[in-house]
């Protein structure tokens, strides 16, 4: 964040990211494709115990949250510090609005 | 303040443009601060359908309505655009403007797929289910969720067709990529919210 | 890089219009905020001359209900929390030693939304009645069912805009306080001013978007006939009081933050003493924050949640009792054994030490949830919340009007003048709200228009309007010294207050429009005293003298604003058309300012002011 950091970076740090090709971003997306046909399959094939399928499907849609925040929004690089202070935040009250929603709207 | 003017940097694109400026990176972190008050937004519209799922009233239930191969169509088109605007900024860093336009062009395609199989499916609901916004609490309430989303990647297509517009009237520079960087960033989020909508609304609809 | 853009500089009104500088927008947030707070006092005294003595009739009852809605609203949305801003525009780029926020246009962009929406919800008055189903908008009382009139719509469209801004400021001042500090301005040595906005922004950044959506589920059950809250329908009233007070409670904090704040600048410049516990004070600050996300239900307590979530929420009020009370010693320790100096500001600073107490205690009482289905709804909830709003905010905000009118305006306000509209106003408001305990405890309810004689209520309900009028006294008294103050020159120093501890004051009253000639360089908290212990006069320069580079002026956020306008008006009314041509504004301003690029124009080193004009003492 710092204000000094304008000049341009040093060249260790270009050459980190010239070796970083595509393929760390298709094996996220192969990851994502897979998480997903897991979920729609659990609930195609049906018949499955219907909790299990519930934690099931919620596991898979947080890891896939994970990897895509991770790897395609970069959240996994040095300097992300701030965002992901941010982000957690948002998403604690983001959660705590939804476990009102599950356990106190109704009784 | 202390950062180069835009002008300066212009001679030799830096490996990172979107980072380049004090008013790039400003721009990225604020947008990073932004999204973070998204997840809250989604978050309060995904607690709102939550607590109103099973409330249909005299309106057809979600395992009624719901088909799935609407729904993978639409969340593999739509992780597939993730992708290419991945590669879009992949693009970016290696200086290549015309390859950073075709992909998001494609990106571009890919929401206006989305939007079309989204478009029908609600079509289809009001007009053949009838099942619209005022039928009952859970309806309203997934019309809000989805749309809020639809809405979402309306503008975001809006956004990133106009920004490759003005990559060929102005050129990758230190003040364009930014603004592709975050779009990026928006691109991807709206990804994320996705895969919520298509386990939360969707899958957990059919499975009860 | 010496070579100048051409540049347009406007004049007179079409300069406010289109100003992008932090400085002028801070004036024009607190011109708003003042405007507004006005109109929020008048409410309240007419809520309080309606309820002079029994079976009064100045007012009927709808109208009453109108009364307190709009005092409510008006005063937290459109009153404090815009002057909350104009604090921060002014104080908080000086404090970290910036020549400007981190985006100016969008900084002009959120004043101009929160002012359309402020504009919005008060033409209610005069376009078919105002909101009157609370401030909190409780369903059903707030759906068309109970509340036909378009009040309530002008409540949610013009507290959507209004709520816009401020997420817009929100956002600008965590990215400024992020990226723009001076060299050496670590976020342990921030001033702790700019510590408590930076944890308020945050937490605007989170509430916020929680009464977006309420607010966009209110509207659509109003406009488009959803069921979000139609019970027949499958809806949940109960869902609405969560949004509501999710966003509601830290709502609380976003204004109370900025007061810590405030009094923790005041209370070391004028006992001269070093704020005591700095670390703790952050920290204190970051876990109010937190724990305020945790506590919303507590309003809730009778909603009938059960004893499990009521006893949840009870632990987690009480817990911020003491992060609030590692503040309030905080504050006695700096005092203590300081060569304190009560003037106007400090003694609002002071004043507001013991009443804020009195309303933290009151808070630890309805956190108890047995004790709260007593006093739930009545009086004594009334006179807690008046005292944290009124006896903690609004007495930090006239002692950070008293402290920095100097930095803002280059005059300072007249001493005299300002104790004695201390003096009146504080009086008042304890006349006003500490009878209002025990009119609670009595059972008197809050929200009745009028109440029968001999039960009790009489007397007190006249001590409580005659304080009232004094606070309003007061405020005139207020208002009186900033009008005989501005028909004085401009002389005010550097550091006005002699002891100033912190950046802004290292630079001229009224600072030029670039801030700092050099941005300084920053080598301990307190970083203007630690130069002037070291027999310096001014800063260490961090870079040398040269172009300063600013952004233009854009009136492009007032024609954005202009076109939510619009678009809000045509939605209450159903044409859709209206919505569209305002979007499009909308929509058509932000191409605009993407495809023209900001080059900004520069400030040559002769056309820069000496920054040490005037004698400064250490």
């Amino acid at each position: 964040m710092a204000t000094q950091q304008d000049t341009n970076r040093g060249s260790a740090v270009r050459h980190r990211h010239r070796v970083e090709g595509p393929q760390k971003h298709v094996v996220a997306f192969i990851f994502s494709i897979v998480l997903t046909l897991i979920a729609f399959a659990a609930v195609a094939a049906g018949g499955v115990n219907s909790s299990f399928t519930i934690i099931l499907l919620v596991v898979m849609a947080v890891l896939q949250v994970i990897i895509q925040l991770a790897y395609w929004m970069h959240m996994k690089d040095k300097g992300h510090m701030i965002p992901i202070i941010f982000m957690a935040g948002g998403f604690f009250v983001a959660f705590t609005a939804v476990i009102t929603a599950l356990y106190w709207v109704w009784w | 303040m202390s950062a180069p003017h835009p002008e300066q940097v212009t001679s030799a694109l830096p490996h990172e443009p979107e980072k380049a400026t004090l008013e790039g990176r400003n721009k990225v972190l604020a947008f990073w601060l932004f999204l973070g008050g998204e997840s809250v937004l989604f978050g309060t519209l995904f607690a709102t359908f939550l607590a109103l799922r099973n409330q249909v009233a005299d309106g057809p239930t979600a395992n009624e309505l719901f088909k799935l191969p609407t729904v993978a169509a639409a969340t593999f088109i739509l992780l597939v655009s993730s992708l290419t605007s991945v590669f879009a900024i992949q693009a970016m860093h290696k200086g290549n403007r015309k390859l950073l336009q075709i992909w998001l062009a494609i990106t571009v395609v890919l929401g206006l797929g989305f939007l079309g199989l989204e478009i029908t499916e609600f079509y289809e609901y009001v007009n053949h289910e009838k099942y619209g916004m005022t039928t009952s609490a859970f309806s309203s309430a997934f019309y809000t969720l989805v749309g809020f989303h639809g809405a979402h990647v309306a503008f975001g297509v809006l956004w990133i067709s106009m920004l490759i517009g003005q990559l060929s009237k102005k050129g990758l520079t230190v003040v364009t990529a930014p603004k592709v960087y975050v779009s990026a960033m928006y691109w991807h989020f709206i990804d994320v919210v996705w895969v919520f909508i298509f386990t939360v609304v969707y899958l957990l609809g059919k499975v009860g | 890089m010496a070579h100048a853009h051409s540049v347009k500089r406007h004049k007179g009104l079409m300069d406010w219009l289109t100003t992008v500088d932090h400085k002028k927008i801070g004036i024009l947030y607190l011109l708003a905020g003042a405007f507004f707070f006005g109109i929020g006092g008048i409410e309240a005294l007419m809520i309080r001359w309606q309820l002079i003595k029994p079976l009064n009739d100045f007012v009927t009852a709808q109208q009453f209900n109108e009364l307190i809605t709009m005092h409510g609203t008006t005063m937290i949305f459109l009153g404090v929390m815009p002057i909350i801003f104009a604090l921060m525009n002014a104080v908080v780029p000086l404090q970290i030693g910036a020549r400007d926020v981190a985006f100016p246009f969008l900084n002009s962009l959120g004043f101009w939304t929160f002012l359309f929406g402020g504009i919005l919800l008060n033409l209610s008055w005069v376009m078919g009645g105002a909101p009157d189903a609370g401030w909190t908008a409780y369903t059903p009382l707030s759906t068309v069912a109970y509340s036909g009139t378009h009040g309530v719509d002008f409540y949610t469209i013009g507290l959507q805009i209004a709520g816009l801004g401020t997420l817009i400021g929100g956002i600008n001042f965590l990215a400024t306080i992020i990226t723009m500090r001076a060299p050496g301005m670590s976020f342990m040595r921030m001033p702790m001013f700019t510590w408590t906005i930076f944890i308020t922004s945050a937490i605007i950044l989170f509430a916020f978007p929680a009464i977006t959506v309420g607010l966009v589920l209110l509207s659509f059950d109003r406009i488009l006939g959803a069921n979000f809250f139609e019970v027949g329908q499958g809806g949940s009233p109960v869902l609405w009081e969560h949004i509501f007070w999710i966003f509601g409670h830290p709502e609380v904090y976003i204004l109370i933050l900025p007061a810590f704040g405030v009094i923790s600048e005041v209370i070391p410049t004028f006992a001269r003493k070093r704020l005591f516990g700095y670390s703790s004070m952050v920290f204190a600050t970051i876990l109010i924050a937190f724990l305020g996300f945790m506590v919303w239900a507590h309003h809730m307590f009778t909603t009938g949640m059960g004893p499990v979530a009521n006893a949840l929420f009870s632990i987690s009020t009480m817990l911020i009792a003491v992060p609030t009370g590692i503040k309030i010693f905080n504050w006695l320790f700096t005092l203590w054994g300081g060569q304190i100096r009560f003037t106007a500001a400090n003694l609002y600073a002071t004043g507001f030490i013991p009443t804020f107490v009195m309303g933290g205690v009151t808070g630890v009482m309805l956190a108890a949830a047995p004790a709260d289905y007593q006093f739930h709804d009545t009086y004594f909830v009334v006179a807690h919340f008046h005292y944290v709003i009124v006896g903690g905010l609004v007495l930090g905000i006239f002692s950070g009007l008293h402290y920095w009118w100097p930095k803002m305006f280059g005059r300072i306000l007249n001493e005299t003048i300002g104790k004695i509209a201390f003096w009146f106003f504080i009086i008042g408001f304890h006349l006003t709200f500490f009878v209002q305990h025990f009119l609670g405890l009595l059972g008197m309810q809050r929200r009745i228009f009028t109440y029968l004689p001999n039960q009790g209520f009489d007397t007190l309900n006249l001590v409580s309007t005659v304080g009232a009028f004094l606070m309003g006294v007061g405020v005139l008294i207020f208002l009186y010294n900033v009008v005989i103050t501005s028909m004085r020159p401009a002389d005010a120093a550097n550091d006005p207050w002699e002891d100033g501890r912190t950046l802004e004051w290292s630079i001229p009253s009224p600072p030029p429009e670039y801030n700092f000639k050099q941005t300084p360089l920053v080598r301990g908290i307190d970083a203007y005293w630690k130069e002037k212990m070291a027999g310096h006069t001014e800063m260490t320069p961090a870079e040398p003298v040269g172009d300063i580079h600013m952004p233009s002026a854009s009136i492009l956020p007032f024609v954005m604003s202009v076109g939510i306008f619009i678009a809000g008006l045509g939605f209450m009314y159903h044409y859709y058309w209206i919505v569209a041509g305002g979007l499009g504004i909308l929509f058509v301003c932000m191409a605009i300012r993407s495809l023209y690029d900001d080059k900004g124009w520069h400030i040559h080193p002769e056309d820069q002011v000496e920054t040490n004009r005037k004698g400064v003492k250490a």
